[in-house]
């Protein structure tokens, strides 16, 4: 009756050992890639992006595009180009919306550039050498999953639809539109395009889906262990991030229904000013400064609290950053720890690839950085969203409104800016670190454990900025509410019942 | 751990009654005197064994201060059971039981089980409301009925697990639809595995077939329903 585990999730899994998959080969086979791709969370989806960067690199051959993309190409370009993930994956957002909708060779054209695939005068080839690697590596057993997954869905994927596209267009089109639609709904951290997808479904519960989805599948079961360390869906929940962001949108949605109804009850000039007003509180939500700056050094421990506690004070709302800068600030000690007490490197002479057990063992450092860094973007993320979801209670709360609900979306979205910053330079002291443990390890070992990090962190900046969108409807519902209540000459700051 | 189902709760009350400390020493079995004021709403989170299933409880602590409760009414939505406590020292938290059960009523779902809690029982010579008065409120308004202590413990694993299998006995009755989440059920990884080739099948079909599973995709993956994501995530807008 009383296994009082507050956390049992975690004990379900993902189809996706981390750890197993440092095979690059085995990857590729098409037979197994249909449990990678199921068990793929959706966000990493995204991952045609990454390929359109590669893609985009001269030095690349288009024959290597599958497998050289992922083990090759990004160490050539060197993890820093990452630095900038937050535009490729909108880039390639909307490199993938524009081919939509156009002449069907043209669509074909455009994803065989994006998803990296050869021009069709190479496919013979590439589907030879392709059935080539496939049958040499279906005698490899190993399950093929983790962060991995991903990685070979993007090659799998580029071989897959490279054949599909001589076989039959028609194949490689509901490919690439069901990656479309992933790419669209999933990796568009500026959310505008989201929005229509969004409110068909909510975020919380397209992440409760996968995460669901991952704990169902049986083949996971074999890895439980290692893999609820590194599973970022089981982990945010762990740390209530997803129900905050369920009751976020509930909170949401609620406003927006309210604010509906109050234009609806409006009309004439009061009409058009509300609307004005309106308007400018979206605009503060587009996050536009997001894009312009450019990266900046990582703020110290001490100014990153600093900051967030004078936006927060800013704010005027009662509840306080101190639980996320604990974690994050945690997060930065634990890697300052680890690189200044580098891990015990590897005997040389010493292969890993050889079987799965002896690998697991000699990497056991690297991982636990892996998993350390997914537990702190999970944690990050969840405190990230646990403050928008108090701050939205506490607007509609309705205390202290002696700041405009233009100027909270203002530092809000200020706060989204430096958290999503913060966790992209967080992510890249995570790798440093990896690479400075794994120095010994080969890139195709490396590169997963230090892509999935990356990829955890686009996600997380991705579910923030999702969660920021939130707040909208709820700060309109607070402009809208102050300006009807000012004028009965009552108190803003003392109306703390803010339902209609 | 997997679960056969997952429970939403909400726990519910005048301020101070003691909702924080209940589900504290529920979900990590300790007590703390001083809780801060909870904003908004509260998550915790336990496994429990009901006829031999494994179910997740899914708690949300709402705030009781008055000022909070248009906030907490828009968390009801969805809860399968909710915890109603009253504080037996105090009379008034007794007094007030009548709004919060409209509420209750108003803002969730018909089915949902509603169990009456009197907490703060460790305090006798304080009483104010009779152990009786509880059981005939409970009575007159067709809730299960219970006097705990979030202090010692007692009764506050009996308060979430009868509620619980008050559930599970709907559940088998047919009365609540699990299939439909807005009753704050959810069958969890265990049982999902059948249902869910049928939920993906049909998701699949609603957000129009051709932009979805390429047949190579469908052939080789031998657990279809897996590869489906959300169904959602195909609409094209």
């Amino acid at each position: 009756m009383s296994d009082k585990d507050a956390t049992e999730t975690s004990a379900v899994t993902e189809a996706a050992p981390i750890l197993k998959d440092g095979n690059c080969e085995s990857a590729e086979k098409p037979e197994n890639k249909s449990q990678p791709v199921a068990s793929t969370r959706k966000r990493p989806e995204t991952n045609p992006s990454r390929d359109l960067e590669a893609s985009q690199i001269p030095a690349q051959v288009p024959q290597d595009a599958a497998k050289e993309t992922v083990s090759k190409d990004a160490p050539q370009t060197g993890w820093g180009y990452w630095g900038s993930w937050g535009k490729s994956l909108l880039s390639s957002a909307s490199a993938t919306v524009a081919t939509v909708g156009q002449g069907i060779s043209n669509v074909i054209e455009k994803a065989e550039t994006s998803l990296g695939i050869p021009s069709p005068t190479e496919i013979s080839t590439e589907v030879k050498q392709a059935a080539g690697e496939t049958n040499a590596s279906e005698n490899e057993s190993s399950p093929v999953a983790g962060p991995f997954g991903m990685l070979s869905t993007i090659s799998t994927a580029v071989q897959s639809t490279g054949k599909s596209v001589i076989s039959g267009g028609l194949d490689a089109l509901e490919f690439i539109g069901k990656k479309t639609m992933d790419v669209i709904a999933e990796g568009d951290p500026g959310f505008k395009r989201t929005k229509g997808l969004m409110t068909r479904s909510t975020l919380s519960q397209v992440l409760r889906e996968v995460k669901d989805k991952e704990e169902q599948s049986p083949s996971n079961e074999v890895t439980m262990e290692t893999d609820k360390k590194t599973h970022y869906g089981l982990l945010f929940d762990e740390f209530q991030g997803l129900s905050h962001l369920e009751a976020l949108e509930m909170l949401s949605r609620e406003s927006e229904i309210k604010v509906k109804s109050i234009l609806s009850s409006l009309s004439g000039e009061e009409l058009q000013t509300t609307r004005l007003e309106l308007e400018q509180l979206k605009e503060a939500f587009s996050l536009a400064e997001f894009c312009e700056d450019e990266e900046e050094e990582r703020q110290g421990d001490e100014e990153f609290t600093k900051e967030i506690t004078e936006l927060f004070a800013q704010l005027h709302v009662s509840s306080r950053p101190e639980k996320l800068a604990r974690a994050r600030n945690t997060a930065y000690e634990w890697i300052r720890t680890s690189l200044a007490r580098p891990v015990t490197e590897k005997e040389e002479g010493e292969k890993q690839l050889e079987t799965e057990n002896t690998e697991e063992v000699k990497r056991s450092s690297i991982e636990d950085i892996h998993a350390f860094a997914i537990r702190s973007l999970a944690e990050l993320t969840a405190c990230s969203i646990e403050l928008f979801h108090k701050t939205a209670a506490l607007v509609l709360h309705g205390q202290k409104q002696e700041v405009t609900a233009l100027e909270r979306s203002q530092m809000l979205s200020q706060l989204t800016v430096m958290l999503c910053k913060d966790l992209g330079s967080l992510s890249k002291e995570f790798t440093t670190c990896l690479t400075t443990a794994g120095v010994r390890e080969k890139a195709d070992v490396l590169n997963p454990l230090i892509t999935a990090v990356f990829l955890e962190a686009s996600n997380s900046a991705s579910y923030i900025q999702d969660a920021f969108q939130l707040l909208l409807p709820v700060l309109q519902i607070s402009l809208i509410e102050s300006k009807t209540e000012s004028p009965r000459g009552e108190p803003p700051a003392q109306n703390l019942l803010t339902e209609h | 751990m997997a679960y056969a189902y997952l429970f939403k709760y909400i726990i519910i009350g005048d301020t101070g009654v003691g909702k924080s400390c209940l589900l504290l020493q529920f979900t990590d079995k300790r007590f703390q005197p001083v809780h801060d004021l909870t904003i908004g709403v509260e998550f915790g989170a336990r496994m429990i064994t009901i006829d031999g299933k494994q179910i997740k409880l899914q708690i949300w602590d709402t705030a009781g201060q008055e000022s909070f409760r248009s906030i907490t009414r828009s968390y009801y939505r969805g809860a399968a059971g909710a915890l109603l406590v009253y504080d037996i020292t105090r009379r008034d938290t007794f007094n007030h039981l009548t709004t919060w059960l409209e509420d209750a009523r108003q803002h969730s779902n018909s089915n949902m089980v509603i169990m009456l809690i009197g907490n703060k029982s460790d305090l006798e010579s304080r009483r104010e409301v009779k152990k009786e008065e509880g059981e005939a409120f409970a009575r007159e308004h067709g809730l299960i009925f219970m006097e705990t202590s979030a202090k010692t413990a007692s009764n506050v694993e009996e308060a979430f697990i009868n509620t619980a299998k008050e559930i599970y006995e709907k559940i088998q009755e047919g009365v609540f639809d699990i299939n439909n989440e807005a009753n704050g059920i959810k069958i969890g990884p265990q049982h999902a595995a059948t249902n869910a080739t049928h939920a993906g099948n049909q998701g699949g079909q609603q957000a129009g077939g051709r932009l979805l599973l390429s047949p190579f995709l469908a052939a080789s993956c031998p657990v279809e329903h897996a590869l489906c994501p959300p169904p959602s995530s195909f609409v094209l807008s």
